[in-house]
């Protein structure tokens, strides 16, 4: 039986094959028969896809629990808000809110171009081919599935409550990390569309169409990636926001992409022969990745904490992104063995073009070191039926091999920003110095400040090679940030004196965009190579109001304690009581003094528990990190961690969306051909 | 043009020295599992519970079941410093039939056992019985008189 909900899925495929068929005969036969259809047909389409998302969200609020979806997602006693967010907590709800979105893109694209030049055509026609793609997609999962289908028993059985969300997820972060993250996913389309009718007709407008979607892709790929590491910061107790977990590692690989693809457009916009390959495959290689993503996050295979489990969408992600491998390779080969228009003469590796490529790989670099530590695990799994790791503990795999590229990264950026034909002599020369003090930066041993933490019990098993580049000193980290960081302050300074506004406005979100990179690293680097860790204490709650030692000079006190109910106060909480919070107020001493107090809370619920620790932050950028893992025997087990530097990377993040949002909020004028 | 040749050639032999590397490192060095045996803190465990038991049977000896998963960062601590613990490594290997299960893998036997996260684990005699349960990423200062009583248990039987 077709449920309401699935109808409309039928019924926005429908619409967007006409409107798809409409493109299609004006393109092919030039024939103008379902001209006037296309845009009401792909505005239908996306109302319907509207319509559906809000029928999942009412059935969710409502809790409707004869659906399957609903009933694994949801229960009763949950707070509205975890209602509606319940509805993108599964893989059937996200795919939902992905094709959703593509088709808010589909039907942007059709409101401001009208159809109107052969490019605006060309890219809706594969938009729409991957929007009904996508379409397809949600329907075979469809969240709209109800208990009774394949079950004729189950028929007039109501659920009387569901399974309930996981109480990792009962978290503001993890409310708005979904969305961002997909809305990303679905605003690259656009860009990938733009780039590959570029490679097949060269129609020079690619660019101008898709920068601003490609700016809005990274700002909500970057903040879904950031958010899911402050969520991981705050709830997880992974103790730290980033652990090189196969999902967050696999959206960051589009992310640097996509970077790179910023990057390469900034000088194919001013000169329409610079990067003509090398960014529309950029922007088709983050799309491909963006699918690859999906297939992580969601196929089962990548052994991750974020279990999802099931298969069942696995192959037809993999045809989509086989696919769109191969054209865009196709095409990206033909482009390149065709006589080039115009002759870019060679200047050597010295100059802006050069440098700038040199940025390119790097990115492609980083981003294939993600890439390869988390595929040849599961390949070699695969194929030889061979449990490995990628090293004895995973997360130094990414730190080696990433860390000496990061560096050239950073050189790169400090001797591009400011870069000037006139004053290369000096720059390079100041290049030089940097590079050569990084060099002799990695020699020097400190205690313990090295690219892998010699005192951790993984290091004497890492392989050789590893332990070599493990052994760098994380000094040399300076010479290069901060070489980057007067590069930018240099910039600023230079152009804050621009005549126009909107040159000043733009490169003030440059400034910000580039000196995040600068904090985030820094206060990645520092907080978790210097951060001090107290485990095991187990302060017994008999002792409340008293100061308890609990070593390496910290002491704490534990202020109050006290159990609620997530549900706000009513009738059902106190019956049901099934997500139950336990609330520890506590005040962290070192000698004499506080250094910090706050609440660490223990969430019981339907599905598992969730920790949500006290951090205290200072104006130091340290922060005084709490982990309370729940009352057990009148015992109040609890981490202590102090992490040094750490806001600077929260810091970073912000400006590097308030960055980006400044320089999508200023146009920048099209460069006249010729 | 020819720079930007050569630079992409450089960095593609690069990228396909990285691969090739890594690739044959985790494939002799960095094991964790083959078909028969996982090998976890330096130990060598069946992967099969059945066979488990054959062998307990036989041998007369406990069985240790060891619920891991292979992004468990306490797991790899666990492993590190409470299995591979040398006192308590030579009693595992010498008074224990060891078994490895894998939670992505081996749900249902988690299931079975009421085993709910990784690291986790199980003692159990060759009838099937539960002797003891150590959930969580323990110390060898908790570990080490658990293994101890439980050999003994079993022997004194």
């Amino acid at each position: 039986m077709v449920t309401f909900g699935d109808g409309l899925l039928y019924a926005s495929a429908v619409a967007g094959v006409i409107a798809l068929a409409g493109l299609l005969l004006k393109e092919l036969k030039n024939s103008d028969v379902l001209k006037d259809l296309i845009s009401p047909m792909i505005l239908a389409c996306t109302w319907l896809l509207t319509f559906a998302y809000l029928l999942l969200t009412y059935y969710f609020v409502a809790g409707d629990f004869t659906l399957e979806y609903v009933w694994q997602y949801s229960s009763r006693d949950l707070p509205l808000i975890y209602k509606i967010s319940g509805a993108w907590a599964g893989q059937p709800g996200t795919y939902l809110l992905w094709v959703w979105v593509i088709f808010l893109s589909a039907a942007w694209l059709a409101l401001t171009t009208k159809h109107a030049t052969p490019l605006s055509r060309r890219t809706q026609i594969i938009t729409l081919i991957i929007g009904i793609y996508f379409i397809l997609i949600t329907r075979v999962l469809t969240p709209f599935k109800t208990i009774y289908e394949g079950r004729p028993d189950l028929i007039g059985y109501i659920p009387p409550d569901g399974s309930g969300l996981n109480a990792l997820l009962v978290n503001f972060w993890m409310i708005i990390h979904p969305p961002l993250m997909f809305i990303g996913y679905a605003a690259i389309t656009i860009p990938f569309a733009a780039a590959i009718v570029y490679l097949l007709t060269k129609d020079d407008g690619w660019e101008e169409l898709s920068r601003q979607w490609s700016r809005f892709t990274w700002l909500f790929l970057g903040m879904g990636i950031a958010v899911g590491g402050v969520w991981a910061y705050l709830v997880l107790g992974w103790g730290g926001f980033w652990a090189w977990d196969p999902v967050e590692t696999a959206s960051f690989i589009p992310w640097l992409t996509l970077t790179a693809y910023l990057h390469a457009a900034a000088l194919h916009r001013k000169n329409r022969s610079t990067f003509s390959i090398a960014a529309p495959i950029l922007a088709a290689v983050s799309f491909i990745l963006v699918l690859y993503a999906a297939i992580v996050v969601r196929s089962g295979l990548f052994n991750s904490v974020h279990a999802f489990g099931e298969a069942s969408t696995g192959t037809l992600l993999i045809i989509s992104l086989f696919a769109s491998a191969l054209v865009s390779g196709g095409l990206g080969m033909r482009r390149y063995l065709e006589e080039p228009d115009k002759i870019e003469e060679d200047r050597g590796f010295w100059n802006k073009t050069s440098i700038f490529y040199v940025t390119l790989l790097v990115f492609v670099i980083l981003a294939f070191v993600s890439f390869w530590g988390i595929t040849y695990p599961v390949f070699i799994q695969l194929t030889q039926g061979l449990k490995v790791g990628v090293a004895s503990d995973t997360k130094n795999f990414f730190n080696v091999w990433s860390y000496p590229f990061t560096l050239v990264l950073l050189l790169a950026l400090g001797f591009c920003l400011n870069y000037s034909e006139k004053e290369k002599k000096k720059q390079k020369k100041i290049l030089f110095i940097v590079a050569g003090l990084t060099i002799i930066a990695m020699l020097v041993r400190l205690d313990n400040f090295y690219v892998l933490d010699h005192n951790s019990p993984f290091w004497l098993r890492e392989p050789e090679i590893y332990k070599l580049i493990g052994s760098i000193s994380l000094l040399s980290i300076f010479p290069p940030l901060i070489y980057a960081g007067m590069a930018v302050a240099d910039y600023l300074i230079r152009n804050l004196g621009a005549t126009s506004k909107r040159a000043r406005i733009k490169s003030t979100g440059l400034t910000m965009v580039h000196i995040a990179v600068v904090l985030i690293l820094l206060g990645s680097i520092i907080s978790s190579t210097r951060e001090e860790k107290i485990e095991g204490i187990n302060i017994p709650l008999s002792a409340k109001g008293e100061l308890v030692d609990i070593g390496k000079g910290y002491a704490m006190k534990i202020v109050d304690f006290s159990t609620r109910s997530l549900t706000e106060a009513g009738g059902e909480a106190a019956s049901s009581g099934d997500y139950t919070v336990q609330s520890v107020k506590l005040e962290v001493y070192k000698g004499a003094s506080i250094i910090g107090s706050g609440t660490a809370e223990y969430l019981a619920g339907k599905s598992g528990s969730g920790t949500f620790p006290m951090v205290s932050s200072s104006i130091t950028g340290t922060d005084v990190y709490v982990i309370f893992q729940g009352l057990g025997g009148g015992f109040v087990p609890l981490t202590l961690q102090i992490k040094p530097a750490i806001n600077f990377v929260w810091i970073g993040i912000v400006l590097f969306a308030a960055g980006i949002i400044l320089i999508m909020a200023v146009k920048t004028k099209k460069v006249k051909e010729g | 043009m020819k720079t930007k040749k050569l630079l992409s050639i450089f960095v593609l032999i690069l990228l396909l020295g990285f691969a090739y590397i890594t690739y044959n490192t985790s494939l002799e060095k960095i094991r964790f599992s083959d078909q028969n045996y996982s090998y976890l803190g330096d130990l060598t465990w069946y992967r099969s519970l059945d066979r488990g038991f054959e062998v307990a049977q036989q041998e007369n000896k406990p069985i240790a079941v060891y619920f891991w998963a292979i992004w468990c960062q306490y797991c790899a601590g666990f492993q590190a410093n409470t299995l591979g613990n040398p006192e308590i490594k030579s009693i595992l290997e010498k008074d224990y039939v060891l078994v490895a299960m894998d939670l992505d893998l081996d749900r249902d036997v988690a299931r079975r056992y009421g085993v709910s996260y990784p690291p986790y684990v199980l003692f159990l005699d060759s009838n099937d019985r539960v002797l003891d349960r150590v959930p969580g990423a323990v110390g060898p200062g908790t570990f080490l008189p658990i293994v101890t009583q439980v050999r003994d248990q079993v022997r004194s039987k």
